[in-house]
């Protein structure tokens, strides 16, 4: 269900998906060579190791779930990143990401936005990285909310 | 035999590596690569990233590249020295305090500031990381906790290649 139509409309308290999705070998393997990650264990196996630092990018699948006209004109900023690893993630798993917006505000001028993300197994609904990712709505001055 | 402790205050550097145009890119046509996971690479529209336009028009000097990279290139850091352990249960945080620019080269870079027993026979890291511009100033910087089953002190030494005549 739409929460907003840009991303950076997002409130407090919206919650984004739950969505469902597997990660193929291929794209682990891609964005660890995108990464320059040339380990063993995401390129030389059948089944790689998922980096946790790839939960950033299933913010951006809620987004697309939630906010179906994308960015909006102004570039958000990312400014902290912040995962907790319960499990290891393998490629081909089926998982579950569900996010929660903690927190708008504003600091220094400007719009902050945090993202709560809980990313679990489907089976036994295992978690497995919880993780909290703080944007800039808009880098450009100007912008700023009262 | 070696101790396979990693001593508070031992501090871990990468080799310094330039944030080119080119490794902005890569990161930036992940992002649609991953979410349409159908067997192709595909390409971003501009992006602040890797469009010196668009950059400009958001009120940068120029491209910067995502926060993601340099949290990638730490991650890459404690992965050569515990190895798998590094994407097993623990925790990384990184926070973006200055822009990476085109061309700024980086240094990645990591502290042990704890280190207790942990499971299993297993100890627990605490490290504070950071990526550094060629003038030491901290651009990026963040904490990571690992529970470590090998020897990260042996895996440091170990050779990326081997020679045989």
């Amino acid at each position: 269900m739409a929460t907003g139509r840009y991303t950076s409309d997002l409130e407090t308290g919206d919650v984004l998906g739950p969505v469902e999705f597997t990660l193929s070998p291929f794209v682990v393997r891609e964005y660890c060579h995108g990464n320059e990650m040339h380990h063993p264990w995401f390129q030389d196996t059948d089944r790689p190791m998922v980096p946790p630092t790839m939960v950033h990018l299933q913010k951006l699948r809620l987004y697309t779930h939630a906010c179906p006209a994308g960015t909006g004109p102004d570039a958000r900023v990312h400014v902290e990143f912040d995962a907790t690893c319960h499990d290891v993630v393998r490629a081909g798993e089926k998982l579950r990401a569900t996010g929660r917006v903690a927190q708008r505000y504003v600091k220094r001028e400007r719009t902050y936005v945090q993202v709560e993300i809980d990313l679990r197994a489907v089976e036994g609904d295992r978690p497995l990285i919880t993780y909290r990712d703080t944007v800039i709505v808009a880098y450009k001055p100007g912008k700023v909310e009262a | 035999m070696d101790d396979p402790r990693l001593e508070i205050g031992t501090e871990l550097r990468a080799l310094p590596r330039r944030m080119t145009r080119e490794r902005m890119r890569w990161y930036v046509d992940l992002l649609p690569t991953v979410e349409a996971d159908d067997g192709r690479v595909h390409q971003a529209e501009p992006t602040i990233h890797d469009d010196d336009e668009f950059a400009k028009s958001q009120g940068l000097p120029g491209i910067i590249a995502d926060g993601m990279i340099s949290t990638n290139w730490i991650l890459s850091l404690l992965m050569d020295a515990f190895g798998e352990d590094a994407l097993r249960p623990g925790a990384l945080s990184t926070r973006y305090i200055a822009p990476v620019f085109e061309d700024v080269v980086l240094t990645v870079a990591a502290r042990v500031t704890s280190l207790e027993n942990g499971t299993g026979g297993a100890l627990r890291y605490g490290l504070d990381v950071w990526c550094e511009d060629a003038e030491g100033r901290k651009l990026t910087v963040g904490k990571a906790s690992i529970q470590a089953t090998g020897s990260a002190a042996a895996r440091a030494r170990a050779p990326r290649f081997t020679i045989s005549a």
